[in-house]
């Protein structure tokens, strides 16, 4: 195992803390207040995008404190926090912060099997995205979107147990439980022995501490970060405080090989297909792709969706599939083509991740000042709270960009060229065979990277 | 029940409930109590997407309100007349701004857009709706210039009926008048009564002034007698007039007529019939000012050609006559 910095050890009060069922509430309810007002706004405000704070504080702010700050740093600590499936889990366990006796209140329906993966999610974003340059600029469709989705959750969280929303529907959840793989913040057993000796299995039924994981994961057997929204239910139940929080190296949930999916292999194609349409729509000089992105007549759209999803479902895994192919070959085919597509796929993860990053940086630093005068006048009607609601925008370190764009997207690209070839070292135990067998794959990388960096820069 | 469950539980109320009834309840009730007078918001979206939300509203003479106007789509600029000198500027996407007003008297004023802002811009207009003291609204007046020219049996179309820009004087086609220069040759030359009467000159056009210089004056050369036509046609135009009259211009006609008067706007080629080029002397030598008044007050049947009576008083609109007779009139070399 790797080197492992334990945090609770080392700061018993974060423990205590993290033990506390007050703290995840009232983050949540904090949250819930922002989110409300985003919908508010969304609904009820004003129709101009960068004045209103549903649109700047969501789809601005939060993105880019989402994916430039938190999922590389702390993984899906945003779960921790999230709005969205708090009301329906409040309504099941019919409490807010203390531990309720008795089961959860729903109607206990079983999730369909088929769906216990994450293709929903995969085929909720792609459907969000074809919709993006709508729900992204227009204030009443995003208030909408978040109104639907806390419902969605809420209708959820009536009919089955748990967090099916978070674990098996948020689109926004599957990106972040892929790209968690990276971070340096895990939760883990201390000791799998001592879960495998202990019969009661607190953290998966719960006790007077707290609820069984509502995540639907066993922790005892947790291997990587995908699937764990640390809700530290466990940290609260496990009677042996055998459950910690560490430090670890960047990227180590990548090298787990037997855990390696199809669905999720899909979402590192889906998210790096849509960074790169992101850039070419929103950030783009093609101002006719933006156009028929927003829907300007439906034909228009209609192609564009298609040209979408082909390019995230066939074109992106199929060029990719010929290089995995080739480099599958190359290591003499140990594993099946099918094995090694999907484990090779995982490269995708630091630079899809890369990608985000730069594309966010785009717009952040560009429209980040907006976040000034929405708070003043939230919902675009003329008020002045705090006295900055005529805050002029202001493009911050526009000079800077394109260098931060280039070193983020470098440092993806090396990073998924190490994770390709310690792929390939888990197929041949051959050091140069491994090296020749991760360059078509490398390739392949390389010239996506590039082709990001010709977005960016021209 | 724990205090920390019950504090939740009223958070989550605050936040559910509370907030969003008192955010609508400061915007519509505790905001226009507090600022004393009524209070009307107006959203404005270019005219294909709903132009002014309302469009029409009912005030009393002597009464205060505020009109609150909200771009929500692109730049708008809003301006209320007629003759209340009212122009707030541009508003950008997302922006407010307001203005407190009392109407003295009873009347229709028209709240308009003034700044380009789609291709049916010249309709995103709203109406108000003035009461008088015995709470009714005074009827329109009709304007005595059009009246007049309806009597004469004048086509005030006559960019339809009268041959359009190709009736024009082609011997002017070169001639580059001058009225600084005029001001210096007319003291030599003897001016027929008639010339000196501002009604006269508002019903004739420059080339039948020219004519009667001409008999008068017949040693004088075309050229002075041009700028002589030049100076009387701009000698009652101030240069503060000639200013907003400008002003009123860049505002409202140039998108179509052109900046320089050119018929060169963005928009000229969208409008049913071709913009008359205001700098083209030899069409304007035969035009008279009271049908380009009565052309920007009424409209122009079929050619696209909004009316802008309800917009700007009579004396605004000879003012912009004024402004339009400047183009070819004045030279910037005396």
């Amino acid at each position: 195992m790797t080197a492992r910095l334990d945090l609770l050890e080392r700061a018993p009060g974060l423990r205590r803390t993290l033990k506390s069922r007050l703290l995840q509430p009232a983050l949540q309810l904090v949250m819930l207040f922002f989110f409300t007002l985003a919908i508010l706004t969304g609904l009820f405000g004003t129709a101009a995008g960068s004045r209103n704070f549903g649109i700047v504080f969501v789809w601005i702010v939060w993105w880019a404190l989402l994916i430039i700050v938190l999922v590389p740093v702390a993984g899906r600590l945003w779960c921790t926090v999230c709005p969205i499936p708090a009301p329906g889990e409040w309504l099941q366990r019919r409490g807010i912060v203390r531990r309720t006796p008795g089961k959860l209140r729903t109607l206990h329906k079983r999730w369909p099997k088929q769906l216990k993966n994450m293709w929903l999610q995969n085929f909720g974003f792609l459907l969000m995205a074809s919709f993006s340059a709508v729900i992204l600029t227009r204030p009443q469709v995003s208030g909408w979107v978040l109104l639907a989705l806390m419902l969605g959750a809420v209708a959820l969280g009536v009919l089955y147990d748990n967090r099916v929303f978070c674990r098996y529907v948020c689109p926004v959840g599957g990106f972040i439980g892929l790209y968690s793989m990276l971070a340096p913040l895990e939760l883990r057993v201390l000791d799998c022995k001592t879960c495998d000796e202990h019969t009661a299995k607190d953290c998966v039924v719960g006790n007077k501490q707290g609820y069984g994981c509502p995540w639907l994961v066993y922790p005892g057997k947790l291997t990587r970060n995908t699937y764990c929204g640390l809700c530290f239910e466990c940290l609260k139940t496990c009677p042996k405080d055998n459950i910690t929080l560490n430090l670890r190296p960047v990227g180590a949930d990548l090298l787990v090989a037997k855990e390696r999916r199809l669905d999720e292999a899909y979402k590192a194609f889906i998210m790096l297909g849509c960074a790169l349409a992101y850039s070419a729509v929103l950030l783009g000089p093609w101002g006719w792709i933006k156009s028929w992105a927003n829907l300007d007549t439906l034909p228009h759209w209609l192609i564009y969706a298609a040209g979408l999803w082909t390019l995230n479902l066939v074109i992106l895994p199929g060029l990719f599939g010929l290089a995995a192919m080739v480099s599958h070959r190359l290591t003499g085919e140990q594993t099946s083509r099918r094995e090694a597509f999907i484990a090779y796929a995982y490269t995708l993860v630091p630079l899809g991740l890369a990608a985000w990053i730069a594309f966010s940086l785009g717009f952040v630093f560009t429209n980040g000042s907006y976040a000034l005068a929405v708070i003043s006048d939230p919902f675009g009607w003329g008020w002045n709270l705090f006295g900055t609601a005529n805050s002029p925008w202001t493009p911050l370190g526009s000079n800077l960009v394109g260098l931060l764009q280039t070193g983020v997207l470098t440092a993806g690209l090396l990073f998924a060229v190490q994770t390709a070839y310690r792929i390939a070292r888990q197929q041949t135990l051959n050091h140069d065979q491994a090296f020749r067998a991760a360059l078509p794959v490398i390739s392949f990388l390389t010239v996506l990277t590039l082709g990001f960096l010709w977005l960016y820069l021209g | 029940m724990d205090k920390r469950e019950l504090l939740a539980r009223i958070s989550l109320a605050l936040i559910l409930v509370v907030m969003p009834v008192g955010f609508f309840i400061y915007q519509y009730v505790l905001r226009p109590a507090i600022s004393g007078v009524r209070v009307i918001d107006i959203r404005a979206v270019a005219p294909e997407a709903g132009g002014f939300q309302p469009d029409s509203m009912q005030v009393q003479a002597g009464e205060t309100v505020t009109l609150r106007f909200h771009a929500e789509d692109v730049t708008h600029g809003i301006a209320i007349g007629p003759g209340l000198g009212i122009d707030l500027g541009e508003i950008d996407p997302g922006h407010m701004k307001e203005v407190t007003l009392t109407f003295d008297e009873g009347g229709t004023y028209t709240f308009y857009c003034n700044t380009w802002c789609s291709p049916n811009h010249w309709r995103m207009r709203g109406v108000i709706e003035v009461r008088d003291v015995s709470n009714t609204i005074p009827a329109a007046q009709h304007d005595p210039v059009i009246d007049k020219l309806t009597a004469e049996g004048v086509d005030i179309d006559d960019t339809v009926h009268n041959g359009g820009q190709s009736n024009r004087s082609q011997e002017m086609d070169n001639i580059q008048p001058s009225a600084q220069r005029g001001a210096a040759v007319i003291s030599q030359l003897i001016v027929p009564p008639e010339l000196k009467d501002l009604d006269w000159r508002r019903s004739h056009f420059p080339q039948e002034a020219m004519a009667l210089l001409l008999v008068a004056n017949s040693n004088a050369s075309t050229s002075d007698l041009v700028d002589a036509v030049a100076y009387l046609w701009t000698e009652n135009t101030g240069s503060q007039t000639l200013a907003s009259a400008s002003s009123l211009y860049s505002k409202n006609c140039a998108a179509c007529h052109g900046q320089t008067g050119g018929a060169d706007g963005p928009m000229a080629d969208q409008t049913a019939v071709k913009p008359i080029a205001f700098s083209d002397l030899a069409y304007m030598w035969l035009r008279r000012d009271d049908v380009l008044y009565a052309k920007i007050r009424r409209g122009g049947m079929g050619t696209d050609m909004p009316n802008f009576g309800t917009l700007f008083t009579p004396d605004e609109t000879w003012a912009l006559v004024n402004y339009l007779r400047s183009l070819t009139l004045t030279s910037s070399n005396p």
